[in-house]
């Protein structure tokens, strides 16, 4: 079982499937089986909502059957006994008269205004339990699939793209609350819609069949209609994002820009992307345009042919006057649904492709493997670390690790050189359990690491990688990471060891400043030092580090050296050195090359021995005469 | 109640007059806008004309006259005039919505470009992309739907009322008292929605970027087994924007069922006065049907009405924030066309240079002087805040070089025309920053018609070739976010290219090999060295391995220069360079940290 698990997560994968672009323009009703999912702990809201849609929806019917029916046929028009259905409305307008003593007249008003107020609060109420499950049951999906794309292994980020992975998160699933609404208003189309046609056929079924021949004529222009904006819509957008793109980068280069002379050649492109906008714009503008003024026509024209064909019924007395009046109030709900409907099919299709994609993400099944009977941690591990006959391959064929042995003593400070490529990153990548690995073993204090949970090993491993990453928020938060055990004594308390204090309190709000992203308002000197702090704060049993390559000034560079030593004493560290200093001060240095290891030593011994660290050390440190970076 | 990042301050000026302001841009279409509003008002008439058609019809059919061929007809060809003269005005005022909206992003494209330091010190990047974005987006919403929309309240106002008055001016009376609570809710709901709808975005866009910065660092987050709290953050981020949302939508739901409520009170007095009128046939029942639709016609507008009010004042926010812009001068003022030597050879002075920014306590550069001849290499070191990267730019006027302390040739800086100045004088600055565009186009910035075999060479001096060959496209690969991403080293190699390629008399380098490797940066200072033969070359670096093949180097220490000399003779003072220089042989000692960890960082 366990080993099935990890044949899986150590499969090929496609990751291209997941970057490529896919455009689900078939309808695909698994997908909204899928989606369906998610709203079933809301279904009895989706079931009252239904159910005050129809309520709502007859109540808006009977409003102008009281205008026409009520007022104009059987108050004014004096007709108690007509053929035409009016749903019980006369003789509810007669009980309210006797009932009250009031006039007929009066008595159609109150009814009238009754009848506005209870649609008022049916409708409110329909849209309210509507989007409200909707917005639930999305709002799970979402974070269901951040809970899933959250832990997924470093094997997937490391082939897929983060902005790929996030537009599933933010645009895709916007996308399909735009699908979910627009098929609540739908809904709320062709509910009266059905309504008013069983009606509208009651009455005269053949002005109702009239009319209804319009019904093609507007649902082929708008079939058109939108497919050209389809096209257009499309350009605009792309038109839109590369006029913003092109700014957003000429402001963020301005400097460059300015040095190199190219405000005006820029400025000549950027005219172009603006004309190309105002070309796309333009056309879809003149199309929307006309065919917002082509249905406002078709309904003033069905006006004009009700009273052409429905008055020679009256004359016939085969209808009432207010059976006519009644038809030209209802042909808004006749042709509205077709435009809503048009309006609507496009948002379909794209979400459509944005719900694939989500299933897609969640569907991923990439895991890191974990152990079914977990080893138990003591409070706090001596720290001693063992490899053996560690071998390891990425997908690809080629050998990363072979045969590692190494036992590191408890409280041992251990560099690891060897050039580009000789497997030293993966070799702590697998300490820190990031990959599975099944050929060869790790001891922690003789625990095999595969028998350990990995969010437990983490806590006990601590990693400073290359490169700091600055999450929004104070440095209080960025050093804390989210752990309320630790406060603010103890982040002051590690950012004093590791010489961050000073400069953190050198800042306007001290620890409660707040750091962008990409920490613009941090030299890389305070980076590194920082990301210290966050993992001295954490107090891991075991250090990894990986070192910056970049050089920094002089005299930021010995403050890290001495936080770097603050932070080894005592403690098990493994440290990808590039600097010779830290080599240095190792307690024993490992030479990696090809993924094995070639030698062990102190930095004086292996030069000693004049061997492979004796070259690589000529050529990083001595050729240039001086002794920084590699 | 939400902080709108700078949508929602106070304007500086009065709405009136900073709308006003927008008139210089408004100005070339007016005929078309005129065009527009007559088509407008001449539309109303037409759509007046149906419910006037719609009544003959009727009051035929009471009296048991079946000829309404002609009203029929009649609102067929109403309805033809009505669909010809409202397209052509809707598009008439729409285009010219899209217009203004094209000038003024071509306006505040070319002004931002003459903006400097300064103008980015006070305005973010993300708050000009707002107003490129936003800001124009609601003036040009003002102008196409502002003035339909207003021109439609009016009109139809005015048509609606003279028909009803027409017809009957009781019932017209009648319909008054409710208007202006129609309005006044209107406008209310309508500033609330706007609140709500902002809300909405901001919490979206919070969550947008809660997602990004996340798996942005989702190695550190794992690394540090923070998943579950990550989690939980997010659950909150969700759940803010899942409430916005429904807030955004309760409002909606809310409006447009109390909106139709409202203008049914006006259709309900109608209905029991005029159905008096009628019992008591003063009118027609023709006249009573009309007099429903003509009710539509002016409470339609008035539902609108809120909506309007809204758009003019938030595009009057909006045009302030657009002027605040273009009132901005040129940060740095070019010089014009004077008597300059056309041709620059190298020969730098500076003269009693001091600089200080703008709110700063302390100069930034002090009393500094300073002969570069033509021909000669210099490397610049200190700390960091030394001052080096402000003396650089003084160089090329990316700051405002004060009059009289620095010559070119014998001739101040402020008398080169800025174009010359900075084609001749070539910095690379400190951040490598690419462009979303090909590599070829990233390194011959400057001239993107350069001949390719001479980018080539520039990559090569570079060390740059061997990474450009590995990539897909090789010189045509798009660099940057949507394209290959590269690692710091390689960004640096690309815009010190960029830089070599122009082959200009002087050269500047702002700290351009600290991610570079020390062997290949060797490579690199040995191309340097034989390209730059003759021409002036200045360097800013932390190494003393960079800097001791210069001709000479000066140590800057809190803005003045505190050593000059070649790289023997300032081993020889025993100072800062000869300090730098043991602790980079052999490293340090006790005593090194112990001074260091003293000192801020």
């Amino acid at each position: 079982m366990a080993e099935s698990a990890r044949m899986t997560s150590r499969r090929r994968r496609d990751y291209a499937m997941f970057d490529a672009e896919l455009t689900g323009a078939v309808m695909n009703l698994s997908l909204l089986r899928r989606l369906l999912h998610w709203m079933k702990p809301y279904r009895a809201t989706f079931a009252v909502s239904g159910a005050l849609v129809l309520v709502a929806s007859t109540l808006q019917i009977l409003l102008p059957m009281v205008v026409s029916l009520v007022g104009i046929d059987y108050v004014i028009g004096g007709q108690t006994d007509t053929d035409t259905p009016d749903m019980g409305l006369v003789e509810l307008t007669v009980a309210l008269s006797d009932g009250l003593g009031l006039p007929p007249l009066l008595a159609a008003c109150c009814l009238y205004v009754v009848l506005q107020l209870a649609w008022a609060v049916t409708v409110h109420a329909h849209r309210m339990t509507l989007i409200t499950s909707v917005i639930k049951g999305l709002r799970d999906l979402r974070l269901d699939l951040f809970r899933h794309l959250e832990t997924r292994p470093s094997s997937f980020y490391d082939r897929v793209a983060v902005g790929r992975v996030m537009t599933r998160v933010t645009n895709d699933i916007e996308a399909l609350y735009e699908l979910l609404r627009g098929l609540g208003a739908l809904i709320g189309e062709f509910a009266p819609f059905l309504v008013a046609l069983v009606i509208m056929l009651s009455i005269s079924a053949e002005l109702t069949g009239i009319l209804l021949l319009a019904l093609p004529l507007i649902a082929v222009v708008t079939f058109y209609f939108r497919r050209a904006t389809r096209v257009l819509f499309r350009l605009v957008r792309l038109s839109v994002s590369a006029l913003n793109q092109n700014l957003q980068e000429n402001l963020s280069g301005l400097q460059v820009v300015q040095l190199s002379r190219r405000e005006r050649y820029n400025h000549r492109r950027y005219t172009e992307i603006n004309e190309r906008n105002l070309a796309a714009e333009t056309k879809s503008m003149r199309l929307e345009t006309a065919y917002g003024a082509f249905t406002d026509s078709m309904a003033s024209i069905a006006i004009g042919a009700v009273l052409w064909f429905g008055g020679g019924d009256v004359i016939q007395e085969r209808m009432t006057l207010g059976g006519v009046v009644l038809f030209t109030q209802f042909i808004a709900m006749l042709f509205h649904p077709i435009v809503v409907l048009g309006e609507q099919l496009n948002v379909l299709f794209r979400a459509m492709a944005s719900g694939e994609r989500i299933f897609q993400a969640l569907d991923w099944d990439e895991t890191i493997h974990e152990p079914d009977a977990p080893a138990d941690l003591p409070a706090r591990l001596r720290g001693e670390v063992t490899f053996r006959d560690l071998c390891f391959r990425y997908d690809a064929d080629v050998p990363v690790l072979r045969n590692v042995s190494l036992t590191i003593a408890p409280g041992e400070k251990l560099a690891i050189v060897g050039p580009t490529g000789s497997g030293k990153s993966t070799l702590i990548k697998l300490l820190g359990r990031f990959y599975d690995f099944d050929d060869g073993q790790i001891f922690l204090d003789g625990i095999d690491l595969n028998r350990i949970r990995s969010r437990d090993l983490r806590r006990r491993v601590g990693v400073v990688p290359q490169d700091f990453h600055i999450f929004s928020g104070t440095i209080h938060d960025n050093i804390a990471l989210g752990d309320a055990a630790i406060d603010r004594d103890r982040i002051v308390q590690a950012a004093r060891t590791v010489n961050a204090h000073d400069f953190i309190a050198a800042l306007p709000k001290n620890y409660d400043t707040p750091l962008s992203e990409r920490g613009q308002n941090l030299s890389q000197g305070q980076r590194q030092l920082l990301a210290f702090a966050r993992v001295l704060a954490a107090d891991p049993e075991i250090l990894i580090l990986d070192e910056a390559t970049a050089s920094i000034d002089t005299e930021t560079e010995l403050l890290i050296q001495d936080a770097l030593r603050k932070l080894t004493a005592g403690r098990t560290s493994i440290l990808i050195a590039h600097r010779l200093q830290t080599i240095q001060e190792a307690d024993r240095v490992v030479v990696l090359d090809d993924g094995q290891v070639k030698e062990v030593g102190t930095h004086d011994e292996l030069l000693a021995a004049r061997g492979l660290y004796f070259t690589l050390h000529e050529l990083q440190f001595q050729e240039t005469g001086t002794a920084t970076g590699s | 109640m939400i902080a709108f990042s700078g949508v929602g301050r106070a304007p500086r000026a009065p709405l009136l007059k900073a709308l006003l302001r927008l008139r210089v841009f408004v100005a070339r279409y007016r005929g078309r806008l005129t065009g527009g509003i007559a088509a407008f008002a001449l539309a109303r008439v037409f759509e007046a004309l149906i419910p006037l058609m719609l009544m003959i019809g009727i009051d035929r059919l009471k009296e048991g006259n079946p000829d309404v061929l002609a009203p029929a007809l009649g609102i067929v060809a109403a309805v033809c005039a009505r669909f010809v003269t409202v397209s052509f005005a809707r598009m008439a005022v729409r285009r010219a919505g899209l217009l203004v909206a094209f000038d003024l992003r071509q306006r505040l494209y070319a002004h931002l470009q003459l903006m400097g330091p300064r103008f980015f010190g006070r305005y973010t990047i993300g708050d000009m992309m707002t107003r490129a974005v936003a800001d124009i987006g609601l003036i040009q919403r003002l102008i196409s739907h502002g003035t339909i929309l207003s021109v439609i309240l009016i009109f139809a106002s005015v048509v609606g009322f003279t028909f009803m008055l027409s017809l009957s001016w009781q019932l017209t009376l009648l319909i008054f008292p409710p208007l202006p609570f129609i309005f006044l809710y209107a406008w209310k709901a309508s500033r609330r929605m706007g609140l709500a709808s902002r809300a909405v975005q901001e919490r979206l866009s919070e969550l947008g970027g809660h997602v990004q910065e996340n798996l942005a660092g989702i190695r550190t987050i794992q690394a540090m087994a923070q998943e579950d709290n990550e989690i939980a953050r997010f659950a909150g981020t969700n759940q803010r924007y899942a409430g916005a949302f429904r807030h955004q939508a309760r409002l909606n739901s809310r409006m447009s069922a109390i909106m139709p409520t409202l203008a049914a009170l006006c259709s309900v007095g109608i209905l029991g006065y005029g159905g008096h009128l009628v019992l008591t046939e003063r009118l027609t029942v023709g006249e009573f049907t009309a007099f429903f639709l003509y009710v539509n016609m002016v409470v339609q507008p008035f539902r609108v009405a809120g909506f309007v009010v809204n758009l003019f004042q938030r595009a009057a926010v909006a045009s302030d924030r657009l002027f605040d812009v273009f009132d901005r001068a040129a940060e740095i003022e070019d010089a014009p066309d004077t008597a300059a030597p056309a041709h620059i050879v190298g020969d730098i002075s500076v003269r009693h240079l001091h600089f200080a920014y703008e709110g700063a306590p302390r100069k930034a550069l002090a009393d500094v002087n300073l002969d570069i001849p033509r021909g000669e290499s210099i490397t610049v070191m200190g700390r960091v805040g030394a001052g080096k990267t402000t003396l650089l730019k003084q160089l090329v006027r990316i700051l405002d070089t004060p009059a009289g302390t620095v010559f070119i040739d014998g001739t101040d800086v402020r008398d080169y025309p800025l174009a010359q100045l900075r084609a001749q004088v070539a910095m690379v600055p400190q951040d490598p920053f690419l462009f979303g565009e090909p590599v070829r186009e990233n390194l011959s910035y400057d001239d993107p018609a350069r001949a390719l075999d001479l980018v080539w060479q520039a990559a090569e001096a570079a060390d740059f070739r061997e990474t450009v060959e590995d990539m897909p496209e090789g010189m045509e690969t798009v660099v940057g976010e949507r394209g290959v991403t590269l690692s710091g080293g390689q960004k640096q190699r690309a815009t010190l290219a960029r830089g070599l390629i122009r082959h200009a008399p002087v050269l500047i380098l702002d700290d351009c090999f600290s991610s570079v490797d020390t062997e290949t940066e060797e490579h690199i200072l040995s191309e340097l060295r034989r390209l730059r033969r003759g021409k002036t070359t200045i360097l800013v670096s932390h190494r003393v391995s960079t800097a001791r093949h210069s001709d000479r180097i000066v140590i800057l220490e809190d803005g003045a220069i505190a050593e000059v000399g070649t790289h023997d003779e300032l081993l020889a003072t025993g100072g800062f360079y000869a300090e730098l220089e043991r602790i980079q042989r052999e490293g340090a000692d006790a005593s090194d940290y112990a001074a260091a960890a003293g000192a801020p960082a």
